[in-house]
């Protein structure tokens, strides 16, 4: 690669040429993927059926791995649709294979008293999220506005170098942490019945 | 896209051409297929139908539009609908991040009364420098395909070939990922036009702290890594879903699997799906471990500079010129394993679904996991005395 070279190396698509600025696409871009990824989450709250529960949030991770991509964060939004859209996968071969469906509808519709509590706790957490959102907004907006952005190093090196020198016990403990829950998995499944014990 | 009209202009053509590139090299590998199946089993295959039975695809793609479109009743009608064309998304996102050839140099010029340029269009239809992880990511979700078509169609044989199929890819990618990792430690970088860069010119180890150089062997990534282009090709067997590991559409057996449902034009996207798969694949074999777009023993800048001195070509056609030349070679390459997979399929009889899965877990992956670790030591070892 020649320094003379101006491919789209940083991820900057720029469209000024036909008349729409950095920012605007930057806002396009966002709330597209934005909305995608709300109303996708929305959906695996509110469908029944946890196989369309599991593909909602394997498209909410596709929209969320792309507004990384939007941040230029283009291995973070890649690792995100391998590691967490491809996770997805074995979340719904695991629904199809140890779950009884109809059961899992029918409880998940429990009927006044069970409904009654889910509004309530929906009510709290709206609550919280709609004041962070009013407290936050405050705080941006009271904040010193950033004129020149300082370069950060966003390249994969810099990436794991930090990974493994600054925060390697952090790495390690989340490794120990995935290992746990593997074993936790194993556990769980060689009880006889699975999830349904008490069949 | 690029900085003004005519970049982005041409960048938007590219986009739409490497597509279609893909779309159309599949009835011509399902020509191949057919053809060489029918050699293979000492059979004449379509020949009836144009020259050498060439226009056979044609009367198979009309058929396939005219074919009585059939939604299941009882399935779920809108994963039904959309698995046929999530099956076609990841192969042609994967193909077009792959460089096909080297890319073009425009120098400045002059037209419409205006300077444009220079340019420098890289021959694929994105370019990230992250490229292997785009490709992981994106291949990630192909196995979405054939999920959401076995449970769309509400049909237990659907179901079945669909969780064969995504046990078999969860399983395979482990390998595939692992393999790949000794290429990305010797190259030392996620770009897949650097890690062509890199493969230029004779064959150069390092061995010892001192430099050799083979000059009767090329500079490619299987003369380092040898066990990883065997387990990567295994493993984008098991990932293209061909035989050897074809369970998860296994007909005569286990009935066909997650697309028993499906007719007319929507099995024929399946198809194109997995044939572009096959050509993902190839292109990534030989980016990884065949040397690209590269031509053995001569460099991008030496054809380059061969256009303008013999022939008198100006930069700019120079630049055309070879990368047009190092396109068809890249081509070349890519259909010599496309032919290997077609080769394969009919050769080898298939796997028992726990051979499958022993060969998976216990076999490819301990040794990609050996590889992985071998090849770490051993560019620490040589490169720092």
């Amino acid at each position: 690669m020649g320094p003379g070279e101006h491919h789209c190396h940083s991820g900057v698509y720029s469209l000024d040429a036909i008349g729409i600025g950095v920012d605007m696409q930057e806002a396009i871009l966002f709330y597209i993927l934005g909305s995608l990824a709300v109303v996708c989450s929305l959906g695996v709250l509110l469908s029944k059926n946890p196989v369309s529960s599991a593909l909602y949030l394997a498209l909410t991770m596709v929209g969320l791995s792309f507004v990384f991509v939007g941040l230029d964060a283009f291995f973070i939004g890649m690792v995100q649709l391998a590691v967490y859209a491809g996770a997805v996968m074995v979340l719904i071969v695991m629904v199809v294979m140890l779950f009884d469906l109809k059961k899992e509808e029918d409880s998940f519709s429990p009927g006044f008293f069970g409904n009654g509590l889910k509004v309530i706790l929906g009510g709290f957490m709206v609550g919280a999220i709609a004041s962070v959102i009013a407290y936050s907004t405050e705080m941006i907006l009271s904040a010193p506005k950033i004129t020149q952005a300082e370069p950060v190093d966003m390249s994969v090196k810099a990436l794991a170098r930090l990974l493994f020198t600054d925060y390697v016990v952090a790495f390690e403990i989340l490794g120990v942490l995935l290992l746990l829950v593997a074993i936790g998995a194993v556990a769980l499944s060689r009880i006889p019945g699975g999830t349904h014990a008490d069949d | 896209m690029g900085s003004d009209v005519f970049e982005i202009s041409v960048n938007f053509i590219k986009l739409v051409a490497i597509f279609l590139l893909m779309v159309q090299l599949v009835p011509l590998l399902v020509w191949v297929e057919r053809r060489g199946s029918a050699y293979i089993q000492n059979r004449f295959g379509p020949n009836r139908v144009g020259p050498l039975g060439l226009t056979q695809l044609l009367a198979d793609a009309v058929k396939f539009l005219f074919k009585e479109e059939f939604i299941p009743g009882e399935g779920r009608r809108l994963i039904f609908l959309l698995a046929p064309v999530v099956a076609l998304i990841p192969g042609a996102l994967a193909f077009g991040s792959i460089p096909l050839s080297a890319p073009i140099q425009v120098e400045a010029f002059q037209w419409l009364g205006q300077t444009w340029g220079p340019y420098n269009f890289p021959f694929q239809s994105f370019q990230f420098d992250i490229g292997i992880v785009f490709v992981l990511g994106v291949s990630s979700l192909a196995a979405y395909a054939l999920l959401m078509a076995g449970y769309g169609s509400e049909n237990k044989y659907s179901l079945f070939g669909a969780l064969r199929a995504s046990a078999q890819m969860i399983s395979y990618e482990l390998a595939l990922g692992l393999s790949l990792v000794g290429i990305l430690l010797i190259y030392g970088t996620f770009d897949f036009a650097e890690m062509v860069t890199l493969q230029e010119g004779p064959l150069t180890l390092m061995l010892f702290g001192t430099e050799y150089t083979l000059s009767f062997l090329p500079n490619w990534g299987i003369f380092y890594q040898p066990l990883g282009f065997v387990i990567l090709f295994a493993a984008l067997f098991a990932e293209t879903n061909r035989l050897p590991f074809d369970l998860p559409e296994a007909e005569a057996e286990l009935v066909a699997g997650y697309h028993t449902e499906y007719g007319g034009l929507k099995m024929n996207m399946f198809y194109i799906g997995e044939y572009g798969h096959m050509l993902v694949a190839s292109g990534l074999i030989s980016t990884f471990y065949l040397g690209g777009y590269n031509l053995p023993f001569v460099t991008v800048d030496q054809i380059r500079e061969f256009f303008v001195q013999s022939q008198g070509f100006t930069l700019t056609n120079a630049s055309l010129a070879a990368s047009f030349l190092l396109h068809l070679v890249f081509m070349a390459k890519v259909f010599l394993l496309l032919w290997i997979f077609i080769w394969v399929r009919w050769t080898l009889p298939r796997f028992r679904y726990d051979q499958l899965m022993d060969l998976g877990w216990k076999t490819m992956l301990p040794w990609a996991l050996g590889n992985t670790i071998v090849t770490a030591v051993f560019i620490l070892w040589m490169r720092s005395v």
